[in-house]
């Protein structure tokens, strides 16, 4: 049972969360969901892939930070060797909360148990002595509020990109200078010949939505593949 | 010119523990590994333990010789030193208060745009002190917050740190790693006598050991400078015509575990003197400073009492003794002399008013290990150099303690007599004169390594309440609004971020439950 609470000045007045990065604290993820809005700053670092869901069917993006179950490659001790985190990172133990029926505006709500929770004294404080928000919970909140927007409006976005079958399997063979291999599977790409053939109103379409521009942002960060395999590689050869 | 093998300066001998000496030997070991360095200490004499305020410089010191600072701060009983705040030296009235943090105000290129950034401050912000305005550090300082976390590489702050630590401690900490790390070897023996001319060293005379020769001597033996006093006669440039303190009560006053601890030394001005206080996470030091000619010794200890009493309410004050110390105020005549360089209390004292002590010491270091003479030939040289240099430093140090009593307008015959204007150094009073029309800037301390900057004098002046310079033009400029602005808005943010001293030291010394935070579940 997770123990999450609306943030109120009241109960987390003297909250404090650690901000740096951490296996201990989540940060060991091979992957982190992403969404359209933040693809501009995400290619620059990140491959951004695809997933489709098992069950519902419905895709989203990730953020790949890894080639295997736990392993996220930016992560150097305490320092997240990037000058962007995913934002469904950056905004760890918090969350948007809504009402049942899932209309109307979000609330900032907080996970207690997340290990980012501090009982020690050190970390970041939520709200000053005067009970208004810190910077940092300012800036939780400006992502909060991008997040969810994004997120919610991502369905029109995969939606379009399936409208056109602009999504095709991905299967990447990661050879390592050991010899040893790693194979990543179960993720899409865009398909990028098949974009390549879409006629004027289609493109027309997909702009008008502002779709064409995190399709191609999410098509150039395909070369960040490379730099993610020399981190791996890297590893290895540290051992 | 080839020398003879003969010539070089291969065996360095240093005469003292304590602070210096051992932070002499640690630094020149490691710093100047071809060097065979021995440091000679006397088995039975205490150290004075008087220097327990670092600055900033200190954290380079540290790295340089090879000790991790939470090493350093648990094994000393350190804490954050970022700064100081005076009270009661203006007026003497409750509120007379200000900072001097090292962090210094946002940077100004030139003359032109201090100015205008101290327009920016009496337009935008005219009711906050001057440090508030110039920078967060004020903010962290005001809720004992640490200028660092944890999880930060060792020796980087958010903001601009020394230390304040158990001076005792710190010299055995220095002593275990000079002899196990850095190859020093260590004589437990007493000088009993130097053997050589004034002009030239060749061996020290121990009681027990017997000749000890050397190329190069540092006196590190307090002020007794056995050897640049008694040996070589380097004569002693008296400084208390200006600076008027000569005696001092220490006392160590130890705090329950849970108390804040203070992000900054603090003094406090009394009626004929002033008072230090230094928190340690277990401890606090507290003296009373003050002169002779204008306070009796009982008269010193009722105030440091009454001080004591209102600033640490639990105190036992019956089972407090404090240790009375008396001090010459002023400095060699010649700091290295021959063969032979005096650092520490040897080559000078002046009341611990900025903390002045450890600093010299590593400014006399970092000087001879940057500019060690490799044989005998150039010895005069570097001696010139050296002691122009080191004049020139402690005149600075003697100026600018000077300008925290000239500043203040309290009226006791004590406070008169700092203010005379016979006492006050020229160069003091005719920079007072040219900061009427323009702020202290780099103009007025043009040195390499200048003890204190533009900044430190900045703080003291406008903490003082010493008139901004009129602008000649349009006054605060847009650039300096936005700086001011940058100032407010890390000043929230650091308040968010830094814990307090005493949750930094916590978590140091018993790592909490959740230390995982910090990497070592990760690592394991």
């Amino acid at each position: 049972m997770t123990n999450h609470a609306i943030l109120n000045t009241g109960d987390h007045g003297d909250l404090r969360v650690h901000t740096h990065a951490d296996a201990a604290l989540g940060d060991a993820a091979m992957a982190a969901l992403a969404v359209p809005a933040e693809f501009r700053r995400l290619q620059g670092e990140y491959p951004i892939l695809f997933k489709r869901d098992a069950e519902s069917g419905a895709f989203s993006a990730l953020a790949l930070l890894g080639f295997e179950n736990g392993e996220n490659l930016f992560l150097q001790g305490d320092r997240w060797d990037a000058g962007y985190r995913p934002m469904s990172m950056a905004i760890q133990p918090f969350l948007i909360g809504r009402s049942e029926s899932g209309e109307g505006q979000g609330q900032v709500h907080v996970d207690l148990d997340h290990p980012r929770i501090s009982t020690s004294g050190e970390g970041t404080r939520v709200f000053d002595e005067d009970g208004k928000p810190t910077p940092y919970l300012e800036r939780i909140a400006e992502m909060l509020g991008v997040l969810d927007e994004s997120y919610r409006s991502s369905g029109d976005f995969f939606a379009a990109l399936e409208r056109y079958e602009l999504l095709e399997p991905f299967t990447l063979e990661v050879p390592l200078s050991d010899g040893s291999k790693n194979s990543l599977v179960g993720f899409h790409i865009v398909d990028e010949a098949k974009l390549r053939t879409l006629d004027g109103d289609a493109l027309a379409d997909l702009h008008g939505n502002g779709h064409l521009f995190p399709i191609f942002m999410a098509m150039a960060s395909l070369s960040q593949l490379s730099g993610l395999i020399a981190r791996k590689d890297a590893k290895q050869a540290r051992g | 010119m080839v020398h003879a093998m003969t010539d070089r300066i291969e065996q360095l001998v240093i005469v003292g523990g304590g602070t210096a000496g051992w932070l002499a030997a640690c630094v020149m070991a490691a710093r100047r590994p071809e060097l065979a360095v021995t440091l000679v200490e006397a088995p039975d004499i205490p150290t004075i333990g008087v220097g327990e305020g670092s600055w900033p410089t200190l954290r380079e010191t540290l790295r340089t010789i090879g000790i991790a600072e939470e090493d350093f701060l648990r094994e000393c009983d350190g804490s954050f030193k970022q700064g100081s705040r005076f009270d009661g030296w203006t007026t003497g009235e409750d509120g007379d208060s200000y900072l001097h943090p090292f962090t210094p105000p946002p940077l100004a290129s030139s003359v032109r745009d201090m100015i205008a950034l101290l327009a920016g401050w009496r337009e935008v912000a005219p009711d906050a002190p001057f440090a508030v305005a110039m920078t967060p550090q004020a903010v962290a300082c005001a809720r004992d917050l640490a200028p660092r976390q944890r999880a930060m590489p060792g020796f980087a702050g958010a903001l601009n740190y020394g230390y304040h630590l158990d001076a005792g401690k710190f010299a055995n900490l220095l002593k275990r790693h000079a002899t196990t790390r850095l190859r020093v070897r260590h004589i437990s023996d007493r000088v009993a006598g130097v053997i050589g001319t004034p002009e030239k060293i060749e061996a020290l005379d121990l009681a027990q050991t017997g000749r000890l020769n050397g190329h190069f001597f540092i006196d590190c033996s307090g002020s007794r400078a056995i050897v640049i006093g008694g040996h070589m006669g380097a004569g002693w440039i008296d400084r208390s015509d200006v600076s008027l303190n000569d005696s001092a009560l220490a006392v160590q006053v130890p705090v329950p575990t849970e108390s804040p601890i203070a992000s900054q030394t603090i003094g406090t001005a009394h009626e004929a003197g002033w008072l230090w206080d230094i928190a340690l996470p277990r401890r606090r030091g507290i003296g009373c400073v003050y002169s002779s000619k204008f306070l009796a010794d009982d008269r010193a200890e009722a105030i440091l009492r009454d001080y004591i009493g209102a600033a640490v309410p639990d105190a036992d004050l019956a089972s407090l003794s404090p240790r009375k110390l008396s001090f010459a105020t002023g400095y060699r005549g010649q700091f290295w002399k021959g063969n032979c360089l005096a650092v520490g209390q040897s080559a000078g004292f002046i009341e611990p008013l900025e903390a002045s002590a450890i600093v010299m010491v590593e400014l006399s270091l970092k000087a001879l290990a940057d500019n060690f003479p490799a044989t005998e030939a150039t010895l005069a040289i570097h001696a010139d150099r050296f002691n122009a240099l080191f004049r020139y430093r402690w005149e600075r140090i003697v100026d600018f303690l000077k300008l925290h009593y000239v500043l203040s307008r309290r009226s006791e015959p004590y406070w008169l007599a700092q203010r005379d204007p016979a006492v006050v150094p020229q160069r003091l009073a005719d920079q007072l004169a040219l900061w009427r029309e323009q702020p202290p800037s780099a103009w007025d301390f043009p040195q390499v390594d200048e003890v204190f900057s533009a900044a430190s004098q900045q703080y003291v002046l406008y903490g003082m309440g010493f008139p901004v310079p009129e602008p000649a033009g349009e006054g605060a400029t847009q650039q300096a609004l936005s700086r001011l602005a940058e100032v407010r808005e890390r000043s929230r943010a650091l308040a968010a971020a830094l814990p307090t001293n005493r949750s930094y030291i916590d978590a140091l010394t018993n790592p909490p439950a959740d230390a995982a935070a910090h990497g070592e579940l990760a690592r394991s």
